[in-house]
């Protein structure tokens, strides 16, 4: 049949590369940090929308601009939730990020962070598919099998820095949104940290599709997976809380704005942000 | 990984570029370039360099910063309401205590870098203001900033920096606005004139 004909092709290409790619990676392994973290900014390049979006911003355009729309009524027990995650951070996380970045170097950690990514595919690809974004989701979709196999298990990322793809990061929180659910209230839940009820629920169903579930339906593993990974994303941006902490008058509400514009800016609750992003 | 952008955002939120103008007339790009050219020069300035020669360094930085940032609007408007109500000495007051913040705040952090490029990409402009999109390419990263400026007098000035939607004078805003529900405008300006205190005694 065709098909087969096709995979094998397919197969007897990614293999030839993966070759290619064993050398490629050790040199290339500098750009790849600066691609990693450069990668939202190609994204926003898509969108030249977005400074139309910015210009039109209520806030910009009135002199004294109206109260801004949040809705935080549980902010007594949100801030006690805020203090003890503070106390996990000063305490746990904190102390446990000093001995993991003593041991392992800046390169790998990046690895690690790639290879959390690139399991959490699944994730991305279905929340792509929900919103419509067909051709996001077929980027999606050839990271994950690039990275899968030339990346070695996802530890690499040759389809940003070989293909160019730039990873399309959609959660179930931005697909919510997306079909018009409202934000609701604001949360800062412990351990997890600033949310609402949409992105409490975006994130259940982000954890209820990961594929992890699929292979270990145990919450002991999911919580210590979930652990590792946000210690590893910690030790590759170590100052951004303790900044947070230092530059503001009221941390709680500092943290709250931030989490809320930068989740509005996500989701693109104007039309024609969603419009500039369905192109196919 | 919401949690990665997120921690993403107010890292990029905490060591934006300054972004001054000059005098030029001409467009908002124009304008944004050579201040933010300058103080980047002054950042990379080994003879200006080190923790002793802070003061200068700050103090030749903040000149350029007045000519393209607009403190006085934006101490207006992060207070929002309370501007009209406070008269003109406690606004003067006020506007050296938050470019006294921010100056504490973003040269803190921007001393902590140097070598950046910045690349211009876009502008927009709608009546009196504009946005001017720039990417900020540290060693390991690059960062999108957007200014937001407003022209007066044939002059464009900075009055807002934005990064992927989270704005630096929102922030401080709802932070005032909470203080100045349970503390009133006093409240508020020792609240300030303490967190200034804080950076003096850093070693940095």
């Amino acid at each position: 049949m065709k098909v087969s004909n096709k995979s094998k092709y397919v197969k007897f290409f990614l293999m030839t590369f993966l070759l290619f790619l064993s050398v490629g990676c050790a040199q290339k392994k500098n750009d790849s940090l600066v691609q990693n973290q450069g990668a939202g900014v190609g994204q926003q390049e898509s969108r030249n929308d977005e400074m139309d979006i910015l210009l039109s911003d209520d806030f910009y355009d009135a002199e004294f601009p109206s109260a801004t729309d949040y809705y935080d009524p549980l902010e007594p027990m949100n801030r006690i939730f805020f203090e003890f995650n503070d106390k996990v951070y000063y305490w746990v996380l904190s102390p446990m990020n000093n001995v993991y970045t003593a041991v392992l170097p800046v390169d790998i950690r990046y690895s690690i962070g790639n290879f959390f990514n690139n399991i959490a595919a699944p994730v991305r690809l279905l929340n792509n598919v929900l919103q419509g974004k067909i051709s996001d989701a077929g980027v999606v979709l050839s990271r994950f099998l690039i990275n899968s196999t030339l990346g070695v298990y996802g530890f690499g990322d040759p389809a940003l820095i070989e293909f160019g793809l730039e990873p399309k990061l959609e959660d179930f929180g931005q697909t919510l949104g997306y079909w018009g659910l409202g934000e609701g209230i604001y949360f800062c839940w412990p351990i997890i940290g600033p949310s609402s009820v949409r992105d409490t629920f975006g994130f259940a169903g982000d954890v209820a599709t990961h594929p992890m579930v699929y292979f270990v339906n145990d919450f002991r593993v999911s919580a210590g997976y979930y652990g590792a990974g946000r210690v590893n994303l910690l030790s590759l941006n170590p100052d951004v809380y303790e900044d947070l902490k230092k530059y503001a008058l009221d941390p709680y509400v500092s943290m709250r704005q931030v989490y809320l514009d930068y989740r509005r800016n996500k989701v693109g609750d104007s039309a024609l942000k969603q419009r500039s992003d369905n192109e196919l | 990984m919401s949690m990665k952008r997120l921690f993403a955002i107010m890292f990029f939120f905490m060591l934006v570029g300054w972004a001054p103008a000059v005098m030029a007339s001409s467009g908002p790009t124009e304008a944004l370039k050579p201040t933010l050219t300058d103080i980047m020069a002054i950042l990379s300035n080994p003879s200006l360099a080190g923790n002793e020669q802070k003061l200068v360094r700050r103090s030749k930085i903040m000149d350029i910063a007045e000519q393209g940032f607009d403190f006085q609007e934006m101490s207006k408007r992060v207070l929002g309401k309370t501007w009209k109500k406070i008269d003109s000495q406690q606004r003067e007051h006020f506007v050296g205590l938050f470019t006294k913040l921010l100056e504490n705040v973003y040269i803190g952090k921007l001393e902590g870098y140097s070598g950046q490029e910045i690349v211009y990409k876009d502008e927009r402009i709608k009546g009196k203001r504009a946005a001017v999109s720039t990417v900020v390419q540290d060693q390991q990263m690059l960062i999108p900033v957007n200014y937001i400026m407003i022209e007066k007098d044939a002059s464009w000035q900075v009055y807002d920096i934005n990064i992927e939607g989270v704005s630096l004078l929102r922030n401080y805003r709802e932070q005032f606005k909470s203080i100045l529900r349970k503390q009133k405008f006093e409240g508020l300006v020792k609240v300030l004139e303490e967190k200034n205190t804080s950076f003096d005694s850093e070693g940095s």
